[in-house]
């Protein structure tokens, strides 16, 4: 691509063949299959936690991304399970639909700011869950379960995407789609930062009254990027169904919202890459700590609050420089 | 009819009290307390373990719930919020430090007092009761009391003590406190040290009716900050009015919409975001914008 | 020849406040008009209502025929009436050269989509910003600071910043809101010429909020006094410097802003 420096290429190269050859061949070795699934979790909260950073470039705080995951999951499931839609075509769908609502309810709201803003996506993630347990189409408490596995896809009888339910690794396929999926988004957030989108963005951070003074609909850019955010967390969270193979209104809830904001936090705000970073580390590191039992969420908690305390700007913050080319 | 007005001053009282001292530590720090619920969870836990577990008169082990909280709101205000705030540029930091510190604080409640649901035996036995229109079981009726009580005690405090008014000035204006000789960094940690063990004293009451358990750290938080919202963030009276609201709202959609099931949490939430949305600084907030 | 920019009888409440009265006077093409008047006068308020960031309670402003109170802001900043802030003007954590090719994003031609895909319409205006703002930085005498972050210029440096910023969207009318404030003699005089600059190679019209009197009157063609509110004169500034009205005005309350 043009543009990129060679040690930029060189980094995505590394990290592109670590990802599909490393990491299986590690796995393969050590016979942690368990491992797939805790980095398939990991690529779809990266996904989704990308969509909350994409909110924090405009200057607002998401503690709603749990909602749209939520609603992304129930809509894939409804879709597949009672519509007979292949999973393929649920998933954007999912997609579209949360950024949809996004919009509906971004009209109001985003014109708000800090606190107050942050604390009616906060009620959104209970409004939703509250929803789900309320709806008929949801099926309640009782959720929606037994989801068949994505089933294949191909045009004119030559296979493009395989059956799932035919495969005997479908760890392995769920971990490729996944990554497949998060290093799209990714791309696509690096795109968007660095074009002229980005820019605007970015000055609306910094001032929202300064970008409409030089004619920067910021309505406009609000809410098309909070769209796009809850798109991410659609995504995220019907992928998640599908693995799961079940989706409950106990799925995604407030905990999650506030570790989507944390996994970018952790990851440094500044940084693209950041809230990828963040999710491995938190997601793996909670993941590692299982081994503690009792004492998981205090060593957890506690390594997080000191890495508040001591690395206020995420961890990227310690690489000299800026920390985009990866 | 009287049945929901009862029901709603004795949700409102409880209410009132969480949300003050989650108003207190807004306007002091500018900083929503993820962990307030975490807070009233240790409150009960601690009176259930004076009082339920050795004995300990009751109010005495209420004030060992204030103890505790107190402290330990002092010592995560001094060691924790205290050098964030200083430190970091962003507002978002000292949020995901309360949302750290909540995380924490349930951990800690899992380790010394486990997941199991606690309760404590009735402080006072027998019913109210005035014609069937109004039954109100004793017990509730004096936690209401003691809640009122406490209000006031708060209001009177924060109104007419040296400690109170210091607390006060720095809610307004931190600048113009210290300039005024006041000990900025003595007096947020008393506040959040006060706002802490409000919490805390909600518990030890609610201990006795409700009984405490784990989980209900976090949708009490959720609550509290509804409250703190609608009456205004950072506002003492629109705590209290905040608290009234929602305790109102609860009583009345328990009362009527029972048979629909959860869909009175569902009403709450979503009319408090329409609210929300059209009236961000809540009945009684500075105007915003 | 008719005025540019038009403001009738305009008024703002804010509950029992009454911070403007029925403001009236026109602006002509060109001209460089000062509002001033002692603090609380009301003259900011005025400046947001005609960028329109403020909605008036009534009244109107009209600009070249047409009406742009009550608009959204940013179609007012499209339409050539740009405004400069009075607190936080810049973007704290770009460039110098950032900030202004960012804020020419008014003159892309390229739609967003465009630019998200790398288009060659983007590229060109890309080019064409940076070049841009190269000329306008040097133009106002600002190329040796370019690569500077916002946030570590000295004062004086920020506000010709936020002239750069407002410049660089093309406007036909400026309005700086107190652009000499907390300047030395020397900064104020190079920021008198630099405003004088503006109009007189680049065909921008003016208006200013100041209360640095020296400067105003030294730089104004005409100048409009406001006191608690309501207009008490509008003249060159001969004519408002003997005017009886004004003058009592600054005596008669606490003006402390005159001097460094």
């Amino acid at each position: 691509m043009l543009g990129f420096t060679s040690k930029q290429l060189i980094g995505v190269g590394i990290f592109l063949f670590m990802i599909f050859i490393g990491v299986p061949m590690i796995i393969g070795a050590t016979g942690r299959w368990d491992f797939y699934f805790t980095l398939t979790s990991v690529a779809l909260l990266a996904i989704a936690s990308a969509g909350v950073w994409l909110t924090f470039y405009i200057g607002r705080i998401n503690i709603g991304q749990g909602a749209f995951a939520l609603i992304g999951a129930y809509v894939s499931a409804i879709l597949v399970v009672k519509a007979g839609w292949s999973f393929w075509i649920s998933l954007p769908a999912a997609g579209l639909f949360a950024a949809i609502v996004a919009i509906l309810i971004g009209l109001p709201i985003l014109r708000l700011r800090g606190v107050y803003f942050a604390m009616i996506t906060l009620v959104l993630t209970q409004v939703v869950t509250l929803t789900a347990l309320a709806l008929p189409i949801t099926n309640g408490a009782k959720g929606i379960s037994n989801i068949p596995l994505p089933s294949g896809v191909s045009l004119f009888g030559i296979p493009i995407l395989p059956d799932f339910a035919g495969m005997e690794n479908t760890k392995m396929a769920f971990y490729y789609t996944a990554c497949i999926i998060m290093i799209l988004t990714y791309a696509a957030l690096y795109r968007l930062v660095n074009s002229r989108l980005g820019h605007l963005c970015r000055s609306m951070q910094q001032n929202e009254e300064l970008a409409s003074s030089i004619g920067v609909n910021i309505s406009y850019i609000r809410i098309v990027i909070f769209a796009v955010s809850s798109f991410f967390g659609g995504l995220g969270g019907a992928m998640f169904g599908s693995i799961a193979q079940s989706v409950y209104p106990s799925s995604f809830q407030v905990a999650d919202s506030v570790n989507f904001m944390l996994n970018c936090f952790l990851g440094g705000l500044g940084y693209v890459f950041g809230p990828m970073l963040g999710t491995l580390v938190l997601y793996f590191g909670w993941d590692l700590l299982f081994e503690f039992g009792k004492y998981q969420m205090l060593i957890y908690s506690t390594i997080l609050i000191l890495i508040i305390r001591f690395l206020p700007n995420g961890l990227l913050s310690i690489r000299i420089g800026k920390g985009g080319d990866k | 009819m009287e049945q929901i007005l009862a029901n709603g001053v004795y949700l409102g009282s409880q209410y009132a009290m969480i949300a003050l001292g989650l108003t207190l530590i807004f306007a002091l720090m500018n900083v929503l307390n993820f962990a307030h619920g975490q807070m009233y969870v240790i409150g009960g836990f601690v009176t259930y373990t004076f009082y339920g577990q050795w004995g300990v008169p009751f109010v005495l082990a209420l004030v060992m719930s204030c103890v505790t909280l107190a402290i330990l709101g002092a010592l995560i205000e001094k060691f924790l919020f205290s050098p964030v705030i200083k430190g970091s540029a962003r507002e978002e930091s000292t949020m995901l430090l309360a949302a750290g510190i909540a995380f924490f604080l349930d951990a800690v409640i899992l380790l010394v007092f486990g997941e199991k649901q606690r309760g404590v035996p009735k402080i006072v036995d027998g019913v109210f009761n005035y014609d069937f229109r109004l039954i109100m079981p004793y017990d509730r009726i004096l936690i209401c009391v003691l809640a009122i009580l406490s209000i006031v005690a708060f209001i009177g405090l924060m109104q007419y003590t040296k400690t109170g008014r210091a607390l006060r000035a720095l809610a307004q204006d931190r600048t113009a406190a210290q300039l005024m000789g006041v000990n900025v960094d003595r007096y947020s940690m008393i506040g959040f040290a006060l706002g802490a063990m409000l919490a805390g004293l909600v518990g030890g009451l609610l201990v006795t009716i409700t009984g405490v358990n784990l989980g209900m750290g976090g949708p009490t938080s959720i609550k509290a900050f509804m409250m703190v919202m609608i009456g205004g963030a950072g506002v003492i009276s629109g705590a209290i009015w905040g608290g009234i609201i929602l305790g109102f709202m609860e009583a009345i959609g328990l009362a009527v919409l029972y048979q629909y099931g959860d869909i009175t949490y569902l009403l709450i939430f979503v009319s408090l975001m329409i609210f929300l949305a059209i009236r961000p600084q809540g009945l009684m907030g500075k105007p915003w914008g | 020849m008719s005025p540019l920019l038009q403001v009738k009888n305009v008024t703002k409440k804010y509950g029992g406040l009454t911070a403007n009265n029925a403001i009236s006077f026109d602006v002509a093409q060109n001209e460089i008009l000062s509002v001033i008047g002692p603090n609380g006068a009301g003259k900011s308020t005025l400046f947001k209502m005609i960028a329109s960031f403020t909605p008036t309670t009534s009244g109107e402003v009209i600009y070249q025929g047409e009406r742009i109170s009550n608009l959204k802001p940013h179609i007012v900043a499209r339409k050539g009436v740009v405004r400069t802030f009075q607190e936080t003007t810049i973007f704290k954590s770009m460039t110098v050269r950032e900030s202004v090719v960012v804020a020419q994003h008014l003159r892309a031609k390229a739609s967003l989509a465009g630019y998200f895909w790398r288009s060659k319409t983007a590229k060109e205006d890309v080019t064409a910003f940076e070049k841009y703002a190269d000329e306008l930085l040097e133009f106002l005498g600002m190329s040796e600071i370019s690569n500077e972050q916002a946030s570590n210029l000295p004062q004086g440096s920020l506000r010709a910043l936020g002239i750069a910023i407002g410049l660089a969207t093309d406007p036909k009318v400026l309005l700086l809101d107190e652009p000499f404030a907390g300047m030395n003699h020397d900064e104020t005089m190079n920021m008198v010429n630099l405003v004088r600059s503006v109009r007189d190679e680049r065909g921008v019209t003016v208006m200013l909020v100041e209360h640095d009197m020296p400067a105003v009157m030294n730089i104004s063609d005409r100048i409009v006094v406001l006191n608690f509110g309501e207009k008490i004169a509008e003249g060159t500034p001969s004519e408002i410097q003997n005017n009886e009205k004004v003058i009592e005005a600054y005596l008669g309350s606490v003006d402390d802003e005159i001097g460094m």
